[in-house]
């Protein structure tokens, strides 16, 4: 294994007799995430450690397992709810990348969640099939907390995709493959860095797997800290691009290489038939990026030194094996009719700038070195667009940046218009929530705001290389249904109670007024920890305390409409009086 | 792309090296104060208690993190081998019981018993004595050894180099530098990165 600061590295691993054998070792069995599927999601992030390198053990968190988390399944049209337990000891965040919903559900650097605390959203899945992911977003922690290992793929299903003829039994000729690199220290410890030294396929080193002789699907995401793929295989056989981030394309891109940033997946075909006794590799070709792209640079030493830099390396060693029953052998000529938005109808065109701060300060790493969008740092507390709900916008990304960014917007998918003057490539054409913006170039894209306005929790844009977005190249928007200014007044926001109090199994609320709705619920113990963060909850039937330690709580309600909060004692009792 | 000012990781790795490299170990050397922390079997356990030690095996540990859950058999092993040469072995958590209820004191006294605990568990419920070590990880493990009357930190990091494989150990840095202390020799290594769960400290209200 090559470690990033090669005097330290070289010096431990000599003092500390570290063999170079890991460098000859044989492959390593691809893992494929568990799954799960249904209506009800259970994930619980905590720190744990795996063994992923042959000496000591590597800390890192994970949701349910050990690095990385479960596959979750979800059907279009039906509503989904997360129980989202953070058993980490820091506070961090869950984002639902790419998926559309209240921004109450989002999971961006607003909906904190503390140690030890439940967080419950919910929302219906409108999205289209397509592979999505969830991760980290915990503002200027992101990097470190998806270092970790923090994070799961989602992959939505629907009628139009489950009508074709397509691979779909996961693990077999579905195969998810989250790429990724990682450093190590000399005490197999995660470095918090831009660009690893090692390469990581599903949390696996030097991953193989076996496929079947026929058409295989594989589900990619770029799930890098900073680097761009650019991916082939071994063979420079062609691959054919069926889905972008947001959906499947009209009908499948076929390509030797295809290069993948931060954020982004595509899911291609490969057809292995009659290739049973054969291996090739996926493989990074990353010598021929273009300049500016990340992984495209080769710094002999400095923090962005890495091994894999300006490299063709190996990903995943495939060996073909028999195929299945009823295997998928063609690759079907067209997959959907894709209905774009049109430019014509575009409500307003906003003009965001991405560019090197050049000065502007920064208390954290980068510094005066910051990349910044529309000239300045993120604020968490500076809203820079307010979109009219039902609006239809053309975003025009202008980099003055030395550097290129993949460009990513939370709540909905896009469609690309232009990159740089010219029309997107046959595989971008379709729906997309991160757009590579290349250095100096302009991306125009249109996107449909349509529902779920929010005035106070917003969504975020920001660029997916983690370092970057930590740093401050990142802004924030909200959907409005009325003008700015407008909220009720606070004074006739009403009144809410609690009850029974005390109660044993449920809690309800009722409201003075009829018009009053629960837009955030927080449960409070005695000691002043959050214990559960329900956004927009359905009170109807009461909240559920069955399970709670008896004791005093604080219930804090947030309205709706006036956003005033309420906070009410209620007793937890155990037994019925 | 830019280049990063130096960061802490590049510091703290230059100056581990140059102390490895160098075999220096007096000019930094830090105290640590004495402490007096409630033991799980009701008693309070301060260093000066122990009159005849020459020093401490002192490893800040808790109930809940699993990195810190694979050591107890060893903590048991250094304390029955070296509490006897006058090196006994002090546990302390003080992880934020407010997060994790797992580490509250009467579960403590539970996790002691059950693990047949050889050696005092305290609980640091304010953090203080957590604070004066900096301790970072459970487990996080300090080797002291009295100079002059001042506890003097001769080794601070990991308790050897495989926690979840104790048969795969190659360098067990805390009984090496027991060992090397008891002989009367300069610790060899005098600081390794402690691994397991972050403490995290509680900001005063």
């Amino acid at each position: 294994m090559f470690h990033k600061n090669t005097f330290f590295g070289w010096l431990m691993m000599g003092l500390l007799s570290f063999s170079a054998s890991s460098l000859h070792a044989q492959y390593n069995t691809l893992w494929i995430p568990d799954t799960l599927s249904g209506t009800n999601f259970d994930l619980t992030i905590k720190d744990t450690f795996a063994q992923l390198t042959p000496g000591n053990q590597t800390i890192t968190g994970g949701i349910n397992g050990k690095f990385w988390g479960p596959t979750l399944f979800f059907n279009k049209g039906d509503t989904v709810h997360m129980n989202v337990h953070n058993k980490l000891n820091e506070a961090t965040t869950i984002h639902w990348h790419g998926f559309h919903f209240p921004a109450v559900m989002d999971g961006g650097p607003h909906q904190v969640i503390p140690p030890g605390t439940i967080w419950q959203p919910y929302w219906k899945v409108t999205n289209n099939a397509s592979t999505y992911w969830y991760h980290p977003h915990l503002h200027e922690m992101t990097m470190d907390h998806i270092t970790k290992g923090i994070g799961g793929l989602i992959i939505v299903r629907d009628d139009e995709e489950a009508a074709l003829p397509l691979p779909r039994t996961y693990g077999v000729d579905d195969i998810p493959l989250v790429l990724t690199d990682r450093d190590f220290d000399a005490q197999e410890q995660f470095v918090v860095v831009p660009y690893g030294d090692s390469m990581m396929v599903n949390g696996t080193l030097r991953p193989q797997t076996g496929v079947p002789a026929q058409a295989v699907r594989f589900r990619i995401l770029n799930g890098a800290i900073e680097r761009s793929y650019n991916i082939g295989f071994s063979d420079n056989r062609n691959f054919s691009i069926i889905c972008s981030d947001g959906g499947l394309l009209n009908a499948p891109v076929t390509l030797n290489r295809y290069v993948l940033h931060a954020g982004e997946r595509i899911e291609i075909l490969v057809d292995f038939s009659g290739q049973a006794g054969q291996s090739v590799d996926l493989k990074a070709y990353n010598a021929s990026l273009p300049n500016f792209v990340a992984g495209s640079e080769n710094f002999p030493n400095g923090p962005f030194a890495n091994y894999l830099g300006k490299k063709d390396f190996n990903m995943l060693h495939l060996n073909v094996g028999a195929p299945t029953a009823n295997p998928v052998t063609a690759i079907p000529a067209t997959l959907k009719t894709n209905v774009l938005l049109d430019p014509a109808d575009a409500d307003i065109t906003r003009v965001i700038t991405m560019s090197d701060s050049m000065g502007v300060t920064n208390p954290t790493i980068l510094g005066p070195n910051a990349f910044i969008i529309n000239h300045k740092l993120f604020d968490i507390d500076y809203i820079e667009y307010e979109v009219p709900m039902g609006n239809t916008e053309i975003w025009e990304i202008r980099s003055t940046s030395g550097f290129g960014h993949p460009f990513h917007i939370h709540d909905v998918e896009f469609n690309i218009l232009s990159i740089n003057g010219a029309a997107p490539p046959p595989a971008q054409a379709g729906w997309k929530d991160v757009v590579f913006v290349p250095r100096g170039q302009t991306v125009r894209f249109i996107a449909r705001f349509e529902d779920y306005a929010d005035a106070l929790h917003p969504f975020m844009y920001h660029c997916h290389i983690v370092l970057h977005e930590d740093e401050g190249m990142m802004g924030q928007f909200v959907v409005t249904d009325a003008p700015s200014g407008t909220l009720e007044s606070v004074e006739d926001a009403g009144n809410i109670l609690l009850y029974p109090n005390p109660a044993t199994d449920r809690l309800y609320v009722s409201f003075s007024e009829p018009e009053m709705q629960a837009y955030y619920v927080r449960i409070i113990n005695a000691l002043g920890k959050t214990m559960y963060m329900l956004p927009q909850p359905q009170l109807q039937n009461g909240i559920d305390i069955g399970h709670f330690p008896t004791g005093a709580y604080f219930l804090q309600l947030t309205d709706e409409k006036t956003k005033k909060v309420f906070t009410r004692q209620f007793i937890k009792t155990g037994e019925k009086h | 792309m830019k280049l990063w000012s130096i960061t802490s990781y590049g510091t703290t790795a230059l100056l581990l090296a140059a102390s490895l490299c160098l075999g220096f170990s007096s000019k930094s050397e830090k105290t640590v104060p004495d402490f007096h922390l409630k033991n799980v079997d009701g008693t309070f356990v301060s260093l000066i208690n122990y009159p005849e030690a020459k020093g401490f095996i002192i490893v800040f540990t808790c109930n809940h993190c699993p990195f810190a859950k694979l050591y107890p058999p060893r903590l048991n092993a250094l304390n029955e081998k070296y509490g006897k040469l006058g090196m006994p072995l002090i546990a302390i958590s003080s992880t934020d019981t407010i997060t994790y209820e797992e580490d509250v004191y009467s579960k403590m006294v539970c996790k002691a018993r059950a693990e047949h605990f050889n050696f005092p568990y305290l609980f640091d419920g304010d953090q203080t004595v957590a604070k004066q070590y900096a301790a970072q990880k459970t487990p996080h493990a300090y080797v002291i050894w009295k100079e002059k009357g001042q506890w003097v930190v001769k080794y601070n990091g990991a308790i050897d180099d495989n926690g979840g494989a104790p048969e795969n150990v190659e360098t067990p840095f805390v009984a090496n530098a027991v060992e090397a202390l008891l002989a009367g020799k300069q610790v060899e290594v005098p600081e390794t990165k402690s691994i397991g769960c972050q403490i995290i400290f509680r900001t005063k209200e």
